[in-house]
């Protein structure tokens, strides 16, 4: 765009930064199909032979499906509970009229004020009296009730919706219910997915939540199981690598086959994690 | 007979108040989950007690006790230091490399689709992950940028770059900048696309320059969403915690050097054994709770700031 500047350095500057990235996850990739001494004595050097024990072992030894398996119920769980909920109060708030109307819309807003510390140490102890310590629904419930920023989305789209379409559902004989799941929740289905998309981030990493919940090794999320790998390197590093590996390639192959919309769903999103 | 007629009564009222159905199942697991906790918390931080047994109200004394202890109060102000160290470090040499990057991207330089999403993709991989990655570049053993020291013969400089001493949260900051700086970055690009067209056009005309074009008439134009930016780091800077707690762990490194606020207050309320597991100390639930007070008082100062400029920019 009305550019004539050729910005030799520029250019150079931003590849050899993204090339710097690409090449730490290819070192990764790499170093997790060399043996635990090859990475260790060899740093650098080719390796003797290519190994997939290590991909093996995290799973026959360590058990890191379950672990797979934690971080996508909480995944799955989380924003399927995330969506049913904001849209629903979303649809309340942006299509009906009632007395307290902005009392209501402020009120789901409140959550946005809070830091996440502030409130986790009754979150924890309401967990612990539901008997959800070691679960993944109690993870589930903590983030799938952190509405605020889906609810303000939705609403503000459900609100300027014509309301001749509602009217057009009713004289049909559609109920209420009916006129939400059939007509307007799938029209709201694009700001659904950007939605899914950013909130998937922050459930998919999230570590402080896990953390403080989940104690058990076979219920942990993927980034909690990690930690116990890299804690100790000179112990664990092929299993470090290739875990590091599964969580972390296939995310980013999604993410590179989506990234259009992904970046899209961020900008417009513009709000905080 | 009742319960029948009730519920039919109850059932004609909710077809009146349609609404009701629909925000209900949401109302009441965000007031458990996001709305109860803040005032629960905040009324935990005015009593003294570990969530077994003995707990009585104490007033203001978690908040003395915070401030005048000089255990607690050093502490506290070591890792509030190290999280305005995090702010003013991202604000000064991030924040300008992530316009600078948004700059370039928006103006559609050579393969920027490319760098757009590489320097975006971080932003997707797991703190445990960084922090292993930043391990095989800076381990005193197994780290390739001691190989790359040797190969340029720099040998007396090797060293554990993840143990040196005080650096540990610069180590922090360069880790978290590269999983982050794509963020704002695509934030700010979105920005940019909402200014008109025209005035480029304009300038370009007139002469100016590609990077005098940046300079006065983008920067100028951004200056709302620099503010946004501006608090939402200062908002992340006030809440980071994972790499910390990962690289320097529950005591925040040797001497605390990488604490912050949220890993004091993990430390506080949730013990060295995990959650409650471990030694626990007496009043780890009183003070967890009143450090957290303390800590959104902190972070509700910058959000009553980004309001107030908010307003103002409405008035003008």
């Amino acid at each position: 765009m009305f550019r004539s500047e050729k910005l030799y350095l520029s250019r150079i500057i931003i590849t050899i930064y993204c090339l710097f990235t690409v090449f730490v996850l290819g070192y990764l990739v790499y170093n997790s199909f060399r043996s635990k001494q090859d990475v260790l004595t060899n740093t650098l050097g080719i390796p003797k032979e290519w190994s997939f024990d290590a991909y093996l072992d995290v799973f026959r030894v360590e058990g890191f499906h379950y672990n797979i398996l934690s971080s996508v119920v909480i995944l799955i769980g989380s924003l399927v509970l995330l969506i049913f909920l904001s849209s629903m109060v979303a649809y309340g708030i942006g299509i009906y009229t009632f007395k307290y109307k902005q009392v209501v819309t402020v009120y789901f807003l409140l959550g946005l004020m809070f830091p996440v510390q502030l409130g986790i140490v009754p979150i924890f102890l309401i967990i612990k009296n539901l008997g959800l310590i070691n679960s993944v629904w109690g993870v589930v419930l903590i983030l799938g009730a952190g509405i605020s920023v889906p609810v303000l989305l939705l609403t503000n789209f459900f609100a300027n919706l014509p309301r001749s379409l509602y009217e057009a559902a009713k004289i049909d004989g559609a109920g209420e219910w009916k006129i939400f799941y059939k007509v307007m929740f799938p029209i709201a289905s694009p700001i659904v997915v950007s939605l899914c998309i950013i909130s998937s981030v922050g459930i998919w990493n999230n570590f402080f939540i896990p953390l403080i919940t989940l104690q058990n090794d076979d219920v942990k999320t993927i980034p909690l199981a990690i930690m116990k790998y890299t804690g100790n390197i000179m112990l664990y590093i092929d299993n470090a690598m290739v875990t590091s590996v599964i969580a972390t390639i296939p995310i980013l192959i999604l993410f590179f086959i989506f990234s259009e919309k992904v970046i899209e769903s961020v900008a417009s999103g513009g709000v905080k994690e | 007979m009742q319960t029948t007629k009730s519920f039919a009564n109850l059932k004609n009222w909710f077809q009146q108040h349609p609404y009701l159905l629909f925000i209900a199942p949401g109302f009441i697991l965000y007031s458990i989950f996001a709305i109860y906790p803040i005032i629960s918390a905040t009324k935990m931080s005015f009593y003294y007690s570990n969530g077994f047994g003995d707990s009585h109200f104490v007033g203001l004394q978690n908040y003395i006790e915070l401030f005048t202890t000089k255990e607690l109060y050093s502490q506290f102000l070591n890792a509030f230091k190290n999280n305005i160290l995090l702010f003013i470090l991202n604000i000064l040499l991030i924040l300008p490399v992530q316009i600078y990057l948004a700059y370039l991207i928006h103006t559609k330089i050579k393969g920027y689709r490319f760098f757009q999403s590489i320097i975006f993709a971080p932003q997707f991989i797991t703190p445990t992950v960084v922090l292993f990655l930043g391990t095989l570049i800076l381990d005193q053993n197994v780290g390739i940028f001691n190989e790359f020291l040797r190969m340029i013969g720099l040998e007396e400089w090797v060293q554990n770059w993840l143990g040196v001493p005080g650096m540990g949260i610069f180590i922090v900051f360069i880790l978290n900048s590269w999983v982050g700086i794509g963020f704002s970055m695509i934030y700010f690009i979105g920005a940019m696309k909402m200014l008109p067209e025209e005035i480029f056009e304009a300038a370009y005309l007139d002469g100016a320059g590609y990077w005098s074009r940046l300079f006065h008439i983008v920067l100028p134009l951004l200056r709302t969403t620099i503010i946004n930016v501006v608090v939402i780091s200062y908002i992340f800077s006030m809440t980071i915690f994972d790499l910390n707690y990962l690289l320097g762990g529950i005591e925040g490194g040797y001497e605390h050097s990488m604490d912050v606020l949220t890993l004091f207050f993990y430390r506080v309320a949730f013990g060295t054994g995990g959650a409650m597991g471990g030694t626990v100390g007496s009043n780890s639930l009183g003070m967890g709770t009143t450090i957290a007070v303390v800590m959104f008082i902190l972070i509700l100062i910058a959000s009553l700031v980004q309001l107030k400029l908010m307003v103002r920019k409405e008035e003008d």
